[in-house]
């Protein structure tokens, strides 16, 4: 296979993947949002800021038993996690081309998307 | 009720975002905040998320077109990520009115954005670090301003991070207007960046705890419920009409959006 059309599979093998991950993140925001209206939830509580960490969110969702509010942040990670897959099967197509520069520009991207994801974590 | 109402406003804003050719970004967070009353803070975040999901859906296709440049795409993400972290980190200190206030100019800035005449004028020279990273290989155009390209995108991540937008419309302008790419190709390359950008801050925002599911679930799935039909009806639909009244309501709801934000200085 040449290069060039090794590449352009790549392309199409990434192109695939994201649209089969937003139909999962679909499915599984759905499912958490039509579950999280049959348990009622109201926007009005949302009209003043508060910071409570997703930890902290994420154990009262569980303490609380609300499934469906689980499902729904499983469904947001997921979609979160799309475009960094994305960042990672780029940086390998270029290190699969031998394009060292470019390899290094995507994994400079990866570990900062990773950094900005920790500076949200607090600790 | 209010869900329902948000599910719907979203796939409006999923539609016309879709045939405007905008992320639903500059229409869900006014609809958010003016209308539900949400907190801006809230709405940011679940804005990004929003963000995420169209541009990894319309990506796909533009991949799959040829007309993404990945080699260009990956070395602007520097700019956006890192631009991103930035506004992320201001974010906290900012206030609401201020975000207010920036949000209301800014949608003034892309209500004239919009109704400017996009004109090709392709490069004649290659910039040294494109011809290094053979960045326009394979492609039928050269690239020029590539350091000046990459300030604008670390200005356009600080402002997706503030905003809770993809930050197209500047991604495009840089594009364009500066490198000298063919319209087609900076607009599928910035879509394709968009995704990235936004992930950068919403990521940040989601382990602070400000993604709220019940906000942000129903605003992502109408928002690609609402893109997807709106790809799909496109071509029957006169979008230069659609536009013209989509930049009068940008005005009236940047107005409103900057009176707001001195209201509550």
């Amino acid at each position: 296979m040449s290069l060039h059309s090794e590449h352009y599979s790549l392309e199409l093998k990434i192109a695939k993947f994201l649209r089969y991950g937003v139909i999962f993140a679909l499915i599984l925001l759905s499912i958490g949002w039509i579950g999280q209206i049959s348990q009622g939830h109201n926007l009005s509580a949302f009209k003043e800021y508060t910071s409570v960490s997703f930890m902290v969110r994420w154990q009262m969702a569980i303490s609380n038993s609300e499934y469906f509010l689980l499902i729904s942040y499983l469904g947001l990670f997921a979609l979160i996690l799309l475009p960094v897959l994305r960042v990672l099967f780029t940086a390998i197509l270029f290190l699969k081309q031998k394009e060292k520069p470019l390899a290094f520009l995507a994994f400079f991207v990866l570990v900062t998307l990773i950094i900005s994801f920790s500076l949200g974590i607090d600790l | 009720m209010n869900e329902f109402i948000l599910l719907t406003t979203s796939m409006a804003a999923g539609f016309l975002g879709s045939l405007l050719g905008l992320g639903g970004g500059i229409i869900v967070v006014p609809v958010l905040t003016l209308f539900f009353g949400i907190d801006i803070r809230y709405a940011v975040a679940a804005s990004l998320i929003s963000i995420i999901a169209t541009s990894s859906g319309a990506a796909a296709g533009f991949l799959k077109d040829h007309l993404t440049n990945l080699r260009l795409a990956v070395l602007l993400e520097v700019g956006t990520v890192t631009g991103a972290i930035t506004g992320f980190l201001i974010a906290s200190y900012i206030a609401s009115s201020y975000l207010f206030l920036l949000f209301g100019g800014f949608l003034l800035f892309s209500a004239f954005m919009m109704l400017r005449r996009r004109e090709e004028s392709l490069g004649a020279t290659e910039h040294p670090w494109s011809k290094k990273l053979k960045l326009s290989e394979g492609m039928n155009y050269k690239i020029e301003n590539l350091p000046f390209g990459l300030v604008m995108m670390y200005i356009a991540g600080i402002l997706s991070a503030l905003l809770g937008i993809g930050s197209g419309i500047l991604k495009v302008l840089a594009m364009d207007g500066a490198m000298k790419l063919p319209m087609k190709a900076s607009s599928a390359t910035s879509n394709f960046m968009i995704g990235v950008t936004a992930t950068a801050s919403a990521g940040a925002y989601l382990l602070k705890g400000d993604v709220l599911p019940e906000i942000a679930t129903p605003v992502a799935v109408g928002i690609i419920i609402g893109s997807w039909m709106g790809a799909r009806t496109m071509v029957k639909m006169p979008a230069e009409n659609i536009r013209k009244i989509f930049v009068v309501i940008l005005c009236l709801v940047s107005v409103e959006m900057i009176v707001k934000g001195f209201r509550s200085l």
